[in-house]
């Protein structure tokens, strides 16, 4: 749902400063109004920026200079910073700095803190390569996750034959692919092409420079464990907005 | 990895997998509640995402054996109610049934078949939070399929129970609320009911929930507004609008699904009345909305579609609107994409032919854009779905007067695959297919031989001698539209590969609506020259005569009108000629029975009066020999008074056909 790495994305540098430095491509902004749904903050930004279109006939580059002296120019309200930073603090996962935060601004989390740490479980196991295990706790939190969410189901899945292969399990990788993924290639045409794509690891000596080696990258991981971040984020959340989902890459 | 080995492989997996599932099994029924647990646990997660392991699992019978897990938990659970070991079992087991239930039907009739309804139904008044949420996801997940029974509102204490569901403060057990509204209220009496006991008012506030939540409120929104004017309009006055507001929010909600489903309830609003939702920007926004779900890549994508095709059908302020806003273009711009889904082809065609149907304008785009090329490929789709839509969208298409008349359609390309789909098995493809024949074949050139070339004729013959009585009628139709004004040679094609008895018996058809459309097919044949209208004296006249019985007995004011200029056509031509059209009007009269001539002269309907007129027209136009000797005849069977007085009344009627 807009998570898989594909949709708009925000790059965060920092966070220390009132009005924080951050980088916008021109392209990932353009036409994307869901996002400043998010915060006033958002809309004003994308306001000067509609401001900024209108005024060139075509797309213009716009210097860094340019850009902060817009965004200095930007007034922000003190409570939607602490509503954005309680938002970060919250979905990253930071629980003992959104406790903190919580008790010397006032600032309200939309969600039961006590449910970071399980979400956090979950990632951390996902980042650790401890695939089966992730998939476990998520269906201890919420068995509809994986039922209702076919590609996170499936991606899933992948890590878990990414890190067969990865430790060297060549026979139990290729039964886990036939038995387990081939049945959801079947079902879905794209999936098929990602396990053609993950099954080529096994063709490779040198898997560190083979086209697909990226598949083995720490990022790789990185991904998956923020896929399934957002959507446990997704099922508990009560917030009529969303989360900001941040990807460090 | 090729696809062969691959399938081989599989078969070599399935094997150890067998085994695996068994072991499972197995220890569900140990006498160990420990290992049983484990077994539980290790069986939900090597269903939940796997459709495979579902159905291989439910084979071998885990249906039952949780369900019996489970009732001897809830009973285990009535004993000692602080027992957390258990309620553990309790909590797994609930999550199987749901998981086998999530998403295929098969899995539902097999949760149902092991009686487990009632025991879930019970978790829901558990004192622990993690027993009712389990137990009501669960529910939920059995009442998002059709096959879930139905729940009953009209007995009181159902409506009061459903009310405590929606009150719930726990989400899972309020979305189980909006799940069975949306599941079983279905007729006008039920959805009056549930807005009576304030339903309404509970799935407003429900909006403010979770997402999921959201959705499945919304669902259940549109369910008690669909159709019911009653209900929409108390709602929509409500509260000066302010619920409805809340709604129109949403279609600009972050989620696609959301968005889809405030877009899916404001278009059931204002297909119940057009008075609601009037606001233009309202309406823009909402077609923009759908209209850009149409590219969502998932699920929601297939369905806009279908949003949209509602939104605009039939409504022609609707459809200039999307046209302003490009949706021609969108809708073919997703119609190129490979290896589309059949659903969601399905889903364009159809918007694009809801979109064609009444606005020139958006058939001039269409074709502009070259998208007939696309859609021709259509007609040949694996899918009976997408063959059929790709006939009604080219139906629409072909309505262009303007195309029409420059002979856009009468193409080889065009013509050969639709008359290949008259052979289709599937009778809704045929039906369509007649559909499009019946407008491309209004020709007003000379290219109709391109169509006899390729044995359209010959088809279309076949097909009306069909057993079903739609095909009956639309291939007549197809013929009737062939020969509308068509020169002497295709005409007397249509009638050699029809011949006379069998037009007769279509005439006589059981249905009327066939009867119609052959008795119009007739008067296309016998218009024009004098040679054509030999046609009905064919085989001693029977087509004659089965036009003169169907008139003294029609049922329907249309079959006396086709009958009508049947016989004032055939009344243009000679001498002999019209004294056969003579003898079947009088024929009644010497039995002392009213004849129907005389009866359609005095009709409400002036299409009829002016129809017979023009046959007594005919008969006494003074340019014929025998013109006075009618006249006698029929004044004497008391037709010509009658004349008369309607000749005064209905002569503007006349002049204007």
């Amino acid at each position: 749902m807009g998570f898989n790495g594909s949709g708009t994305y925000i790059t965060w540098y920092t966070i220390d400063n009132p009005s924080p430095k951050r980088c916008f491509r021109e392209s990932e902004i353009h036409g994307n109004e869901g996002v400043g749904a998010l915060m006033s903050l958002f809309w004003i930004v994308i306001r000067q920026l509609a401001e900024i279109e209108a005024m060139a006939t075509s797309k213009k580059v716009i210097t860094r200079e340019e850009w902060e002296k817009k965004l200095n120019d930007v007034k922000i309200r003190k409570e939607d910073m602490n509503k954005l930073v309680m938002n970060f603090l919250v979905t990253e996962g930071y629980v003992d700095a959104a406790e903190k935060f919580r008790m010397e601004s006032g600032t309200e989390p939309d969600i039961d803190l006590a449910t970071i740490m399980d979400r956090m479980a979950v990632k951390k196991a996902v980042q650790c390569g401890n695939v089966e295990d992730a998939i476990e706790k998520v269906n201890d939190l919420n068995p509809e996750i994986l039922d209702t969410n076919p590609q996170l189901f499936f991606h899933l899945q992948q890590q878990r034959l990414i890190e067969l292969i990865r430790n060297g399990k060549v026979e139990e990788a290729l039964e886990f692919a036939q038995e387990e993924l081939a049945p959801r290639g079947e079902e879905n045409q794209g999936f098929l092409e990602e396990l053609e794509r993950t099954v080529a690891l096994l063709a490779f000596e040198d898997v560190s420079n083979c086209p697909v080696g990226n598949l083995l990258d720490i990022s790789q991981r990185l991904k998956t464990a923020s896929e399934v971040n957002a959507a446990i984020l997704t099922s508990q959340s009560h917030e009529k907005g969303t989360y900001v989902c941040c990807q460090p890459y | 990895m090729p696809t062969a080995s691959s399938t081989t492989a599989t078969a070599a997996g399935t094997n150890t997998s067998v085994t695996a599932t068994s072991g499972i099994l197995q220890r569900l029924s140990s006498t160990d509640q420990d290992v049983k647990f484990k077994a539980l646990r290790e069986l939900k997660n090597q269903i939940i995402g796997n459709r495979t392991k579902k159905l291989s699992f439910l084979k071998l019978g885990a249906g039952p054996a949780v369900a019996a897990i489970l009732a001897e938990a809830v009973m285990a659970d009535d004993g000692d109610r602080n027992d957390s070991f258990n309620k553990n079992v309790i909590v797994q087991a609930a999550a199987v049934l749901g998981s086998f239930a999530c998403g295929f039907d098969v899995g539902v009739q097999a949760v149902l078949d092991a009686g487990v309804f009632p025991n879930l139904l019970r978790l829901l008044s558990n004192l622990n939070e993690k027993v009712v949420d389990a137990g009501a996801r669960s529910l939920k997940m059995i009442y998002q399929s059709k096959l879930a029974p139905k729940y009953d509102f009209l007995k009181e204490k159902n409506v009061e129970f459903l009310l405590s569901l929606l009150n719930s403060e726990n989400e899972n057990v309020s979305g189980l609320g909006s799940s069975i509204i949306t599941h079983s209220c279905k007729t006008s009496v039920e959805q009056k009911l549930l807005f009576d006991a304030g339903v309404l008012k509970k799935l407003i506030i429900l909006l403010e929930g979770s997402p999921s939540l959201r959705d499945s409120s919304l669902e259940s929104l549109a369910t008690i507004f669909k159709n019911n004017l009653e209900v929409v309009s108390k709602f929509v006055g409500s509260e000066s609008g302010r619920a409805l507001s809340s709604i129109i929010e949403l279609v600009k909600d972050r989620f696609a699904r959301t968005r889809l489903l405030a877009s899916w309830c404001l278009i059931v609003i204002r297909n119940t009345s057009p008075c609601y939702l009037q606001d233009i920007a309202v309406k823009t926004k909402l077609t923009n909305t759908v209209l850009e779900l149409v590219g969502d890549p998932g699920q929601v994508g297939d369905e806009a579609s279908f949003a949209f095709s509602s939104l605009i059908a039939e409504k022609e302020d609707m459809q200039k609107l999307a046209f302003e806003i490009n949706a021609i273009d969108k809708l073919y711009s997703h119609l190129q994409k490979d290896s589309l889904h059949p659903r969601r082809f399905e889903g364009i065609l159809l918007a694009l032919a809801d979109m064609c149907s009444k606005l020139e304008c958006c058939r001039s785009r269409f074709l502009s854009l070259q998208a007939l090329d696309s859609v021709i490929v259509a007609l040949a789709h694996d899918s009976a779905d997408v063959r059929t839509a790709a006939c009604i969208c080219l139906r629409s298409v072909s309505r262009s007067i303007k195309n029409l008349s420059a002979g856009c359609f009468m193409k080889e390309t065009v013509v050969f695959p639709l008359v290949r789909l008259l052979d289709d098995p599937s009778t809704s493809v045929q039906v369509a297919a007649l559909g499009v024949i019946s407008n491309i074949v209004v020709d007003f050139t000379t290219r109709r031989s391109s169509f006899i070339r390729c044995g359209g004729v010959k088809q279309l013959v076949q097909l009306s001698k069909s057993m079903d009585a739609t095909i009956r009628l639309n291939a007549l139709w197809a013929l009737r539209n062939l020969t509308f004004q068509a020169e002497n040679k295709c005409k007397e094609r249509v009638f050699m590969e029809l011949t006379a008895s069998l037009l007769a018996s279509l005439i006589c058809d059981p249905e009327a609506f066939v009867q119609e459309q052959a008795l119009a097919l007739v008067r296309n044949l016998v218009d024009g020259c004098i040679n054509s209208v030999e046609c009905v004296f064919a085989e001693d006249g029977i087509i004659l005569d089965a036009v003169g019985r169907q008139l003294q007995s029609a049922l329907k004011v249309e079959i006396g009108i086709q009958g009508m200029y049947v016989l004032s056509n055939v009344a243009t031509g000679k001498e002999f000629h019209k004294e056969a059209v003579m003898k079947q009007l009088l024929r009644y009269a010497e039995t002392g029975t009213q004849s129907y001539i005389v009866k359609f002269l005095q009709s409400n309907d002036s299409r009829l009066r002016t129809a017979a007129v023009w046959a007594i027209v005919n008969l006494t136009s003074s340019l014929g020999a025998g013109a006075s000797g009618r006249v006698v005849k029929l004044r004497d069977a008391g037709v010509l008074r009658v004349r008369t007085a309607v000749g005064q009344f209905s002569a503007f009627d006349v002049g204007s056909t």
